[in-house]
């Protein structure tokens, strides 16, 4: 038979009891509403979305719509909503669930999301979508309630772990599902173990570096979509690609991804300006750069990586904070001890020389210009302690941001800053899942070097309800690898005006795999600037190509030799 | 559902619990619960329990609640009411629970005086529901006449055009039934069948083509000389529970019908 008929005797029941003992009866009126109810309620098309109707002081734009519509209608409710950063995939996957919950066909949901995203997620879907969530705080949370959001760290972990695979779920939601690209982490594990009927995946960058990054996803949502690993690797890895296979992988993609892009979306953005901000060393801060620098041709420090070298150069240009650290940390570790010893203290002596950092003074200096709230983001943890002590000694009020911050702490982060600081000093980790568009004017401290985590910067605040303009300023010391890195992300990739979309296009084309790997080679192990300089163009003759890959199709790709 | 809808619905729902409207104005109405009323939508049970065990007196909630914002005067306070709040489809819910089950009389009008015979009738509304990875409903109500087995489609509607009572009226008195209510439910449920069985049913077809495809990717994914572990297991049984077709048929209410001869 193709179909199951089921009768629910639960009515059946009831009625025959009633009869025996002479009631008792319901009212007729209530019994008349009853029904009146049920023809309200009832969905009489398998076609359509009825949760707008559920919905009416929500503003869903025609985007948004679409998305959940597809994920429901052609997806069959297994997708990756990859919008932009900023478009409102939150509300996609809202709609999708609230969807699902009208029509009776889930149930127990999970939806797993950064730590710090965790109070925001249930607040919304409680407030704008009326779904009773609840934030994930006792073990029996994850039986007794059948809308659940944590963190993904959180879950993985015993207890919950295995409280998690008793459960069946309905439907899974992860936000920021780039964070399961590989799959050899534990993190992807756990999901894949779960007990799935419908799935949804967030990201808005589903593919940071390594087109092997999306086939972890997809096979996550669809094993088998993309073939399996093997015969994948196989057809798509590194050089044997052609245009057509490229076209087949893109088909695939999109039966399952959904990806809106700001110019498509037809909204009013506000405009990005970006201001490089060059810096000029103190002569002590030269000193200190210029000597880590030679580190490199000095025979007894061989053991010394070029990475490591690669690290104390940008933390140089960081603060000279960073740098300490990292020395103590080195002779700490080191085992040839009267080896390095004067060879780090030299250096840590060079830091003791360093009077002012030239970068902080510039910041405070553009801070008090602006005279508005300022989000400064640096990769390092010393950088950023050392801010906010050096922000405070000239009287402008601070608060750090850090991924490692427990949930309630970042909430009260976010708030402080909103209601009563001027700045918040992001490190990169709490870079993610924070939504601070009531703020408009960034400072890059110091670059990340994956393109992709400075779009997820800027995406904090260059988002849906940001109605001012935004302003970058990214600081670049002269003269030193940074100056060149930032040369290469703004001038040659013009990154700062491009939309993520066309970025992670260009990314996949390239496919040569880590992009940060690729840049710690071409500073760290070129033996002089000359090599340097030749890799760099041939970094940019690449991107350059395959940016007209991308907009010349099949005309520039019969170019290619 | 219009707001007029919701508000007229409320007004109903609250005067058939026997509740007190304390106000009943354009946009906006306040009542003041029964306790029984206070104990199914004000989730408080604590409350009730402290107060039978202390004897206090009880103080259900008064609620307001506003279906029309831009009528209500501005010093009005209440929960805003639209199709989407919870608070609707918990009344929504609440009406179902409290008229499951109901017996009825007809008021029949004798010309002679002499007695009127009431015929029995079991009435059930269902709902069907189809549902693989997409859902729908459909709304029928039945009746089947407990003496002669005539089924009638529509049943509820048909009701709604006569007077009832939950007593029995003078001058009136009830035929016993042949039919047995609960055969009566198997010969409904029977009919049910047989009709959903000629439908056409494309639908599932299509979710087992789907379901079919699925599986084909999952299996093609784990033939990579990999061991076919839990999660295999696991996505396996997640596809059936996505995809497999199925049509569930329950009752929302029904009940007993005395009627007379010509009524449906």
């Amino acid at each position: 038979m193709v179909v199951d008929i089921k009768f629910d005797s639960s009515w059946e029941e009831g009625f025959l009891e009633r009869i025996n003992q002479d009631g008792p009866w319901a009212n007729w009126e209530l019994y008349k509403l009853a029904i009146e109810a049920e023809r309200h309620t009832v969905i009489e098309e398998f076609d359509g979305l009825i949760a707008p109707k559920h919905l009416p002081h929500l503003t869903i734009l025609p985007h948004q719509l679409e998305a959940a519509r597809k994920v429901v209608e052609n997806m069959n409710g297994k997708a990756i909503l990859a919008d932009e950063v900023g478009l409102g995939k939150t509300i996609e996957a809202g709609l999708v669930l609230k969807e699902y919950m009208i029509r009776g066909l889930i149930k127990k949901v999970l939806i797993l999301v950064p730590a710090s995203l965790v109070t925001q997620w249930t607040r919304e879907l409680n407030e704008k979508f009326f779904i009773p969530a609840v934030a994930q705080k006792k073990s029996y949370v994850w039986e007794e309630c059948d809308v659940v959001v944590s963190s993904l760290d959180t879950a993985k972990r015993s207890p919950h772990r295995e409280i998690i695979y008793q459960q069946e779920y309905d439907l899974v939601i992860i936000d920021e599902a780039h964070k399961l690209k590989n799959n050899k982490t534990k993190n992807y594990e756990f999901v894949q173990n779960l007990k799935k009927k419908f799935c949804l995946l967030l990201t808005a960058t589903p593919i940071q570096n390594k087109i092997s990054e999306i086939f972890n996803l997809v096979s996550l949502l669809k094993p088998g979509h993309l073939g399996n690993e093997s015969a994948f690797n196989r057809k798509y890895k590194k050089n044997s690609r052609s245009i057509k296979d490229d076209e087949h992988l893109r088909e695939l993609i999109n039966k399952v991804m959904i990806r809106n892009r700001r110019k498509e979306t037809g909204i009013e953005w506000t405009e990005r300006h970006v201001e490089t901000v060059p810096i000029e060393f103190t002569k002590e801060e030269r000193e200190l750069y210029d000597a880590i620098t030679a580190l490199r041709s000095d025979n007894t420090w061989m053991s010394l990586s070029p990475f490591s070298i690669m690290t104390l150069q940008r933390e140089a240009c960081s603060s000279r904070e960073a740098v300490y650290i990292t020395l103590k940390n080195m002779l700490a570790k080191t085992e040839n001890k009267d080896l390095f010893q004067s060879r780090i203290q030299d250096l840590l002596e060079k830091v003791d020389k360093v009077r002012t950092n030239s970068k902080a003074q510039k910041a405070l200096q553009l801070i008090k210009s602006i005279n508005d709230k300022v989000i400064i983001f640096t990769e390092y943890r010393a950088t950023q302690l050392y801010l906010q002590w050096f922000l405070k000694q000239h009287g402008i009020t601070s608060v750090p941001f850090r991924g490692g911050f427990k949930r309630g702490k970042k909430d009260w982060m976010k708030e402080l800053f909103q209601k009563h600081a001027q700045v918040l000093i992001a490190t990169e980790a709490g870079g993610e899942g924070i939504n601070l568009q009531f703020c408009n004017h960034i400072i890059n401290f110091d670059l990340p070097w994956n393109p992709m985590r400075l779009e997820q910067r800027i995406g904090r605040v260059h988002r849906l309800g940001q109605e001012k303009d935004v302003y970058i300023y990214n600081f670049a010391t002269k003269d030193t690898v940074e100056e060149h890195v930032l040369k290469l992300l703004y001038e040659k990739i013009s990154l700062f005006e491009k939309v993520i979309g066309e970025l992670d296009d260009i990314l996949t084309k390239l496919d040569f795999g880590n992009f940060e790997d690729y840049l710690t080679d071409v500073f760290g192990y070129s033996a002089s600037e000359g090599e340097m300089r030749i890799k760099m163009e041939n970094l940019t003759a690449m991107i350059e190509l395959a940016q007209q890959m991308k907009e010349g199709g099949n005309r520039a790709a019969s170019g290619n030799p | 559902m219009q707001q007029a809808e919701i508000h007229e619905f409320l007004v109903r729902f609250f005067q058939a619990n026997g509740c007190e409207l304390i106000a009943n104005e354009d946009g906006w109405l306040t009542v003041q619960l029964t306790v029984d009323l206070d104990k199914e939508l004000m989730n408080r049970p604590f409350y009730w329990h402290y107060l039978e065990k202390t004897g206090g007196t009880p103080n259900p909630a008064k609620l307001t609640f506003i279906t029309d914002p831009q009528r209500t005067p501005k010093n009005i306070k209440g929960e805003k009411i639209h199709f989407g709040s919870p608070r609707l489809h918990q009344i929504f819910q609440s009406a179902k629970k409290l008229a499951g089950y109901i017996r009825l009389y007809e008021q029949g009008r004798s010309a002679s005086g002499r007695g009127i015979p009431l015929f029995p009738w079991l009435g059930l509304n269902v709902k069907i529901s189809y549902q693989c990875d997409r859902k729908k409903d459909i709304l029928r109500s039945i009746g089947l006449h407990l003496i002669n087995g005539r089924m009638v489609e529509g049943f509820h509607d048909r009701l709604l055009q006569l007077d009832l009572t939950p007593k029995i009226p003078d001058y009136s008195y009830t035929i016993s039934p042949l039919i047995m209510p609960k055969s009566g439910i198997l010969r409904i449920k029977n009919f049910l069948r047989e009709e959903i069985l000629r439908e056409d049913h494309q639908w599932a077809l299509e979710a087992r083509q789907r379901w079919e495809k699925d599986l084909k990717l999952l299996e093609h994914f784990y033939e990579d000389g990999k061991e076919k572990g839990e999660s295999y297991h696991n996505e396996k049984e997640a596809l059936q529970n996505q995809y497999e077709p199925k049509i569930i048929i329950s009752v929302i209410n029904g009940g007993l019908f005395y009627l007379t001869e010509n009524a449906v």
